[in-house]
């Protein structure tokens, strides 16, 4: 049984579908990259699935549960599920360490002392522990962005989702953190990983999932559906970011 | 001059009296004032459009009218309808009133500048509601607004000086009490003005140590 699974989801903002029926399914330890072009509604998915945006319709099976069903708890929900966002998104007045052992000690009810023993051993596994008494504004962006994700790795979710990781970083950060992620992937860590990046999503997949206009267009491995794919949108979309690259 | 001094040192026992009076209603209100904005910043976060709406009015009333206005019509007003209030509930209730609407405005304009995708990260990682005011919002907020928060303590003790007007017995009431009764006003509002100017003083080297404190980096307020 898949561990998400997600059924004709539907997203509309006032008379605009984003979403239009999306179908896909992640099993444990799978990992699938979902590409496709701005406005395609792939950040909005991923928004879906853990309700930071709430679905007009569809399914989204989480563990076997409907989590769009009424009396869900979210809070719970979100716990399972770490989320890395384009901005590093980590909270200013706290440090490295701190940032990590927030979620441990509040919503894991962890003792300090067993958050910080946690929070250096993830810290460690991305090379950042040496800068846990650091302030995220005194960080690199890709330093910013290993932090965000031990953040979320520290939590023990059963999926990670990450929205365009390596969008806000020039190429040399965006090496460290694919870097990072690949070594995830390699671990077996589920995810789901929203990018604009071919390079990224070629090396953290196990295959891609193309998205247009809302709907599933393709799902295959790199290879095939980055230069031999039988649909002219998705061989055309990737004739344009693989060239530019 | 000698004769001025030496009615300063006859009266000093009232005007120390006076003195202790406004520092305390300075102390009180800020304090009840921070209190009160951290609560109405809350209520103007609230998911609920009504409260929201509601604060916001609040907020609108207590800034855009007149201190005094609020103290007369709880000291003198109030008693037409038969609820009688001493000079000091007066001041405490009404000052807290109108500090707490602008600390909530200096907070709100801090949260303005937050960075909204932190929100969104504590959200997704499971925080509720109030735990994200309290562990993510108020922590940046209350450090970007230092400068404003302590610009209102010294805005709060020149305001304890209205106090007299409803007979509350503030520093500034003595003065206006010697004033009256040796007829040198011009030394007395002089010398009133020299005790204010220390006392601010005394508050703004607090408040830049404190600044000093709680600055990280990053926290450019």
């Amino acid at each position: 049984m898949a561990l998400l699974e997600v059924k004709n989801l539907v997203k509309k903002f006032d008379d605009k579908d984003v979403l239009k029926g999306i179908n896909l399914e992640l099993s444990e330890g799978q990992s699938k990259v979902v590409m496709g072009g701005s406005g395609c509604g792939k950040s909005t998915m991923l928004r879906c699935l853990n309700l930071l945006i709430q679905p007009t319709s569809g399914e989204i099976i989480f563990k076997g549960e409907d989590i769009t069903r009424p009396g869900v708890d979210v809070r719970k929900l979100r716990q399972d599920i770490g989320f890395v966002f384009q901005q590093f998104a980590l909270y200013k007045h706290l440090t490295v360490q701190d940032n990590v052992t927030l979620g441990l000690r509040k919503l894991k009810k962890m003792s300090a002392k067993d958050a910080v023993e946690k929070a250096s051993y993830e810290l460690e596994r991305v090379d950042m522990f040496e800068h846990r008494n650091k302030y995220p504004a005194q960080l690199s962006g890709g330093q910013k962005q290993r932090v965000a994700i031990v953040r979320s790795l520290a939590m023990d979710p059963a999926v990670l989702f990450l929205d365009e990781p390596t969008s806000a970083l020039d190429p040399q950060m965006t090496r460290e953190v694919v870097t990072v992620i690949n070594k995830l992937f390699m671990d077996n860590i589920t995810m789901l990983c929203v990018t604009h990046d071919p390079f990224l999503a070629k090396y953290i997949s196990d295959s891609i999932v193309f998205l247009d206009k809302g709907v599933v267009v393709a799902e295959d491995i790199a290879e095939r559906l980055f230069y031999d794919h039988s649909d002219p949108r998705v061989r055309q979309f990737f004739l344009s970011v693989i060239d530019h690259r | 001059m000698d004769a001025f001094i030496n009615d300063l040192i006859a009266y000093s026992p009232q005007i120390m009296a006076g003195l202790k009076n406004t520092v305390l209603l300075m102390v009180i209100m800020s304090v009840t004032g921070l209190i009160g904005g951290v609560a109405v910043f809350y209520l103007t976060l609230s998911r609920t459009n009504a409260v929201r709406t509601w604060t916001e009015r609040y907020i609108s009333f207590f800034i855009g009218t007149p201190l005094l206005v609020h103290l007369f019509l709880m000291y003198y007003g109030l008693p037409e309808f038969g609820v009688h209030l001493s000079a000091f509930t007066v001041c405490i209730i009404g000052f807290t009133l109108n500090v707490s609407a602008y600390n909530a405005r200096y907070l709100m304009t801090a949260y303005h500048g937050l960075d909204k995708t932190e929100l969104e990260a504590a959200q997704a990682q499971g925080f509720t509601h109030s735990e994200i005011f309290r562990l993510i919002i108020l922590p940046q907020v209350m450090r970007l607004s230092v400068p404003s928060l302590t610009n209102q303590v010294i805005q709060n003790l020149k305001d304890t000086s209205v106090a007299f007007l409803i007979q509350f017995p503030d520093f500034f009431a003595q003065v206006q009490e010697i004033a009256s009764t040796n007829f040198q006003f011009f030394k007395a509002y002089v010398t009133a003005g020299l005790v204010y100017l220390v006392l601010v003083s005394i508050i703004v080297l607090v408040a830049r140590r404190l600044e000093k404190r709680l600055i990280l980096p990053g926290f450019q307020a």
